[in-house]
């Protein structure tokens, strides 16, 4: 767990923090942090949130507690850590060429890759856009599988 | 058969400032050339300034002699007015010398291109002998106005300043020329002077202010800081015992050598500890308030009585954060993702900053607008959805824990069933 980000526990809290995210990337990462790679995500994440803090936020979200389950089948989340961008309480997609581009499943291996996609979020939001490409290559793009329904 | 590039030793080419082993083929490169011309375009600007003081000959004051200086490419030397009365003449002088043309045609063979433009950097002796003419026809009518000048005053004032100052100039002109030039070697010198010391000098007696106007005076004011000196009876310095060796460097530097005496005479008034620094007087600083030592609260948060949230927007405040509001605006995008939410938010949580009775309770089933992943429509849809499933999910788990236990029966099929019932 990172002692930088605040840790989300509540439904309240995470949309006290979408609502009052204005004209800013919203970061907010969903997973444990007793798993190795949440960890990983999150030193990568303390570590940028400095540098993108005059367009974007970061947050963290525990999807152990109760009240967060809501949202982890609301935004379909089932591997961690799930990261997912907002912008004005508006859901940003990353087409990053895997199967899911509703949100960046796994760690960033560097910082600037995080500060890449989160600049690149920014600059599509700002032009009106939903979706944005991801500037991250694809050997740095972690991959897996998703299941549909358990198939 | 191509010629193997003959290595030459390494030179330094002062027209393009940097060292290079072409050897002579040197000059005829592009960037050579660029740079080249550019230089030479500059100094036909600076000749074009000092021959307007040729055709239109001015009286040069004192002041201003330090001011006037050329530097010519073609000898390295910088010429200074020191102790000539009218504007340029020394450049005007140096520029119709022989020593000139002679630099001149050594640069341009040295460094190209051709020698065709030698007469644009240099004066004709004719140009030379109409402009003292008329120097010396400007004198005879400005003689009794003149102030300073050594060569034409003949006892106007019986002023110690101004009898050291003619002394002191005439031994400025007596130290050989060569003192001035720079270096032959093209090695770069140390700098013998820190840059910042006329600002150190300054600042380090803030209370002596009335020196500083002094250091911007030419040689003519040096004697008032040694006059002064002596009031001040800690070391005196006068001018003559000064080594020639560095009366070159005051030639062109003289601000740091008065500098240099100042500190010199000042030295045992130093601050301890302060270099370059001026104090804030303490009197108008903390006296009432308290400070973070003391542990007073900031001065922002004195007003608010610590509580942020109880936080009153006066008029004029509200005034300000409207004002600011529309201006944050104006830079952003207007088609950006969520832009009428972000406008309606701001407006929103300014009403909960005023104290202004809001509807801010968030409904508790209240969901961000979200994209699903195997979503097929619009997001509002995706939205819908997921109520619905929650709404289901919710009943199904109501019912299954008020029912009883259902009873499992295999499936009989609407004919078996027929069938049995016949």
């Amino acid at each position: 767990m990172s002692y930088l980000l605040k840790t989300l526990t509540k439904k309240e809290e995470i949309d006290r923090i979408i609502r009052d995210t204005i004209d800013e990337v919203l970061v907010l990462r969903f997973g444990r942090c007793s798993d190795d790679v949440c960890l990983q995500h999150d030193e990568i994440l303390a570590k940028s949130v400095r540098d993108v803090s005059k367009f974007a936020k970061v947050a963290l979200v525990d999807v152990d507690s109760e009240e967060v389950q809501v949202y982890v089948k609301y935004f379909d989340i089932t591997l961690f850590p799930s990261t997912i961008f907002f912008f004005n309480a508006h859901h940003m997609k990353l087409d990053s060429g895997t199967a899911d581009h509703t949100k960046w499943v796994g760690a960033f291996h560097i910082k600037q890759d995080f500060i890449d996609v989160v600049e690149a979020i920014y600059r599509g939001a700002m032009k009106g856009k939903l979706i944005v490409q991801c500037p991250v290559p694809p050997e740095r793009i972690p991959k897996y599988q998703l299941l549909y329904k358990d198939v | 058969m191509k010629k193997p590039s003959k290595k030459s030793e390494i030179e330094f080419c002062k027209v393009c400032r940097l060292h290079h082993d072409q050897g002579s083929r040197h000059k005829y490169f592009p960037r050579h050339k660029s740079s080249l011309s550019s230089l030479l375009d500059r100094f036909r600007s600076k000749i074009a300034d000092v021959r307007f003081f040729l055709k239109n000959p001015s009286v040069l004051r004192p002041q201003e002699q330090s001011q006037n200086r050329v530097w010519c490419v073609f000898c390295d030397e910088d010429i200074v007015e020191l102790g000539s009365s009218f504007a340029c003449s020394k450049a005007i002088n140096h520029f119709a010398s022989s020593d000139h043309l002679k630099n001149i045609k050594q640069f341009l063979s040295k460094n190209g291109p051709a020698m065709d433009c030698v007469d644009d950097f240099r004066i004709s002796e004719a140009d030379v002998a109409k402009w003292e003419k008329k120097c010396q026809s400007l004198g005879n009518e400005d003689a009794s106005s003149f102030k300073g000048s050594c060569g034409q005053l003949s006892g106007t004032s019986n002023d110690i300043h101004t009898k050291l100052a003619f002394e002191t100039m005439d031994r400025i002109e007596k130290v050989p020329a060569h003192h001035i030039n720079s270096y032959n070697s093209n090695d770069v010198m140390p700098l013998q002077y820190n840059t910042n010391e006329y600002q150190i000098s300054l600042s380090e007696i803030p209370g002596v202010t009335h020196y500083g106007s002094y250091l911007n005076m030419d040689a003519s004011h040096l004697p008032l800081c040694h006059v002064a000196g002596n009031g001040f009876g800690k070391h005196s310095i006068p001018c003559s015992s000064k080594d020639y060796s560095g009366n070159g460097n005051y030639c062109t530097q003289e601000n740091y050598q008065v500098s240099q005496d100042k500190k010199q005479i000042e030295g045992s008034y130093n601050p301890p500890g302060v270099v370059g620094m001026s104090s804030i007087s303490s009197s108008h600083s903390t006296d009432a308030g308290g400070n973070v030592h003391s542990g007073a609260p900031p001065p922002w948060l004195v007003a608010n009585d610590g509580n942020v949230s109880n936080i009153q927007l006066n008029q004029s405040d509200m005034a300000c954060v409207q004002a600011k509001v529309p201006r944050k605006n104006c830079n952003l995008n207007p088609n950006r993702v969520g832009a009428a939410w972000a406008e309606r938010r701001k407006i929103e949580i300014e009403m909960e900053k005023s104290g202004h009775a809001t509807n801010s309770n968030i409904d508790a089933d209240w969901l961000p607008n979200f994209g699903r992943v195997w979503q097929s429509g619009t997001r509002k849809e995706s939205r819908k959805e997921f109520e619905k499933e929650k709404r289901k999910l919710v009943k199904t788990e109501s019912v299954s824990t008020e029912s009883e236990p259902v009873k499992i029966q295999p499936y009989i099929s609407k004919r078996a069933r027929r069938e049995s019932g016949e």
